[in-house]
């Protein structure tokens, strides 16, 4: 009967909780054998997700686009201000900020919004978060679309090789993002105030994060006060940032040194994160 | 996975379980919801148990029906035998592929249309994709939606869509099947259709637990009986026996309910109670 399933048919269930290490390792075990379900799960979002516009999926290449236009018209006509060729220094900042943002948003609704499922079926509620973290991935790919126009026919002087190590980059992005994704998403079972939170505190992260300038322009601003170049270090889209604006705008080799230190920092957030979950889906059936 | 134990010859083997619910975090909670709770603390009234001390056995082959009056916790019970609710007290063994029919009405996904939905749902079940797609045209066949298995569940009407859920779990061919008061569900061609499925799985000894109002099915279908009140068990037998019990039962708290409605009635018209209480 094992052929016919990814789950073993019989089971045991008490009171009795494994550990922390037979937690992560469940959790690990849950997402290799539900990996279809997390790619049905994954097809079904984004099949809704350009269904219901006129222009379907065509919009995740319009969206950073006009974004961007936005952000360049406020910098550049209105304040006078921002950098040489600002719109490919913008839209390196705008295109991975908003797979992070799509991300979490949907990490934060991914499993109470599955409600009534969860109340019915058995089934390992871990694939819900890392399904919607997982589709933003296609927005962000579809994205390289327009930031490949952009680089190639607009601002070709700044095109190099390093572009190459994007993907690179993205991954360190994907593991911050999944880890955030675990935790916002067993939180807002509990505390419905997460999704309130997170759009105000996605929106100022942004602005706080060197997205429409450059660290540089903040070490310029604090001067002496070194504290202020210390919580930008701690930022990981600072450090991401950086590193995208560095490949694609800078023609330079990103900090490899700080994305290191950020994927070390964020594969331990993911295993902290998965405990956390694991930690409170027994309790998910009950509450929601 | 499971250690294979000499008890394989139980379908079912619960000993001692409990389900504690704690009411300090119920729907939509929010951060201040819970200072309040936490500033008024009574944590004793914050717990109960829907579920104290239940310890039963099914065979291979039986059919057990499980009645009782509404919150006595026999969902409950039916969501811990499908894994769905961790108990906190006790233990739930379960040998054998399970299969639970819930409430027939949820669609897995609006958006989808019926093919999506069915694969949809036997990823969410745990069947391999080629096990899925071998049993598809049985499970439309039976299901008998014509072109609406085309279109998104959305404009399923809600017997089309108890239709696809009945037709979805009882393809998959359980070892045992969890059934929570489902067979009232679709009009009446489906209902006998659906009713004739389960007989034959009953002929085809398969261990099915099953929750339901509907006491003449009882009597005619199960070959055993669970009385639940208040999260325990109160009897167990032949279910002539405990349909007999239950009605009994019931029909001494409908009187008790009645006449604390005429005292009430009377001491109304005496103007004892006032409008707002």
């Amino acid at each position: 009967m094992s052929a016919t399933l990814e789950v073993p048919a019989s089971f045991r269930s008490s009171a009795v909780r494994p550990g922390w290490f037979g937690l992560l390792r469940e959790a690990y075990q849950e997402v290799v054998s539900r990996r279809r379900l997390i790619r049905y799960l994954v097809q079904a979002d984004l099949k809704k997700k350009g269904a219901n516009t006129l222009l379907g999926n065509l919009w995740w290449v319009i969206d950073p686009l006009l974004q961007m236009s936005v952000y360049v018209i406020l910098v550049s006509f209105i304040f006078q201000r921002g950098h040489a060729d600002y719109p490919l220094f913008v839209f390196a900042a705008i295109l991975p900020w908003k797979w992070f943002r799509a991300s979490v948003r949907d990490a934060i609704s991914s499993v109470t919004s599955q409600d009534r499922l969860i109340r019915q079926v058995q089934f390992p509620k871990i694939v819900l978060p890392i399904a919607a973290g997982s589709s933003g991935i296609a927005n962000f790919a579809f994205g390289l679309i327009p930031l490949a126009g952009l680089l190639f026919i607009f601002f070709p002087h700044r095109a190099s090789a390093y572009v190459l190590l994007l993907p690179a980059i993205a991954v360190v992005q994907f593991v911050f993002t999944m880890a955030v994704a675990l935790f916002v998403s067993a939180a807002n079972v509990f505390f419905r105030d997460v999704a309130n939170v997170a759009r105000h505190g996605l929106r100022l992260w942004f602005y706080l994060s060197p997205g429409l300038y450059s660290v540089g322009q903040v070490h310029d601003i604090a001067g002496e006060q070194s504290w202020v170049g210390v919580l930008m270090g701690l930022n990981p889209f600072a450090t991401l940032f950086e590193a995208y604006r560095a490949v694609v705008y800078g023609a330079t080799m990103p900090d490899l040194r700080a994305l290191a230190a950020l994927l070390a920092a964020s594969l331990a957030l993911l295993v902290v994160g998965a405990w956390f979950f694991k930690r409170l889906e027994p309790r998910f059936a009950k509450v929601l | 996975m499971t250690e294979a134990t000499p008890s394989d010859r139980w379908a079912i083997d619960t000993r001692g379980l409990g389900v504690r619910y704690s009411l300090r975090f119920t729907r939509k909670t929010t951060v201040r919801g819970t200072l309040d709770n936490l500033l008024r603390r009574r944590s004793s009234s914050m717990n109960f148990w829907a579920l104290r001390d239940v310890s039963f056995r099914v065979e291979h082959g039986e059919v057990l029906a499980v009645i009782g009056p509404n919150g006595a916790g026999k969902s409950t019970l039916l969501q811990c035998l499908a894994g769905i609710i961790t108990p906190d007290a006790g233990v739930v063994e379960v040998h054998g592929r399970i299969s639970a029919l819930m409430s027939l009405n949820v669609g897995f996904d609006s958006q989808l249309n019926g093919v999506e939905n069915i694969l949809l749902a036997g990823a969410f079940l745990g069947h391999s994709h080629e096990w899925m797609t071998a049993r598809l045209d049985d499970i439309i066949e039976f299901a008998d939606l014509g072109p609406f298995i085309d279109a998104p569940l959305k404009v399923y009407s809600s017997g089309m869509r108890a239709r696809l859920g009945f037709s979805i779990a009882t393809a998959v061919d359980p070892d045992i099947l969890l059934i929570d008061e489902v067979l009232g569900t679709g009009d009446q061609v489906f209902r006998a259709k659906s009713k004739e499925r389960i007989v034959e799985m009953v002929r085809a000894a398969k261990a099915i637990v099953i929750v339901t109002h509907d006491l003449d099915w009882v009597t005619e279908f199960c070959n055993r009986a669970l009385l639940l009140d208040h999260g325990e068990i109160v009897a167990e037998g032949a279910p002539q026996d405990l349909v007999e019990l239950y009605m009994e039962r019931s029909a001494r708290a409908k009187t008790k309910r009645e006449r604390r409605a005429e005292r009430f009635l009377e001491a109304a018209r005496r103007g004892e109670v006032g409008a707002g209480r």
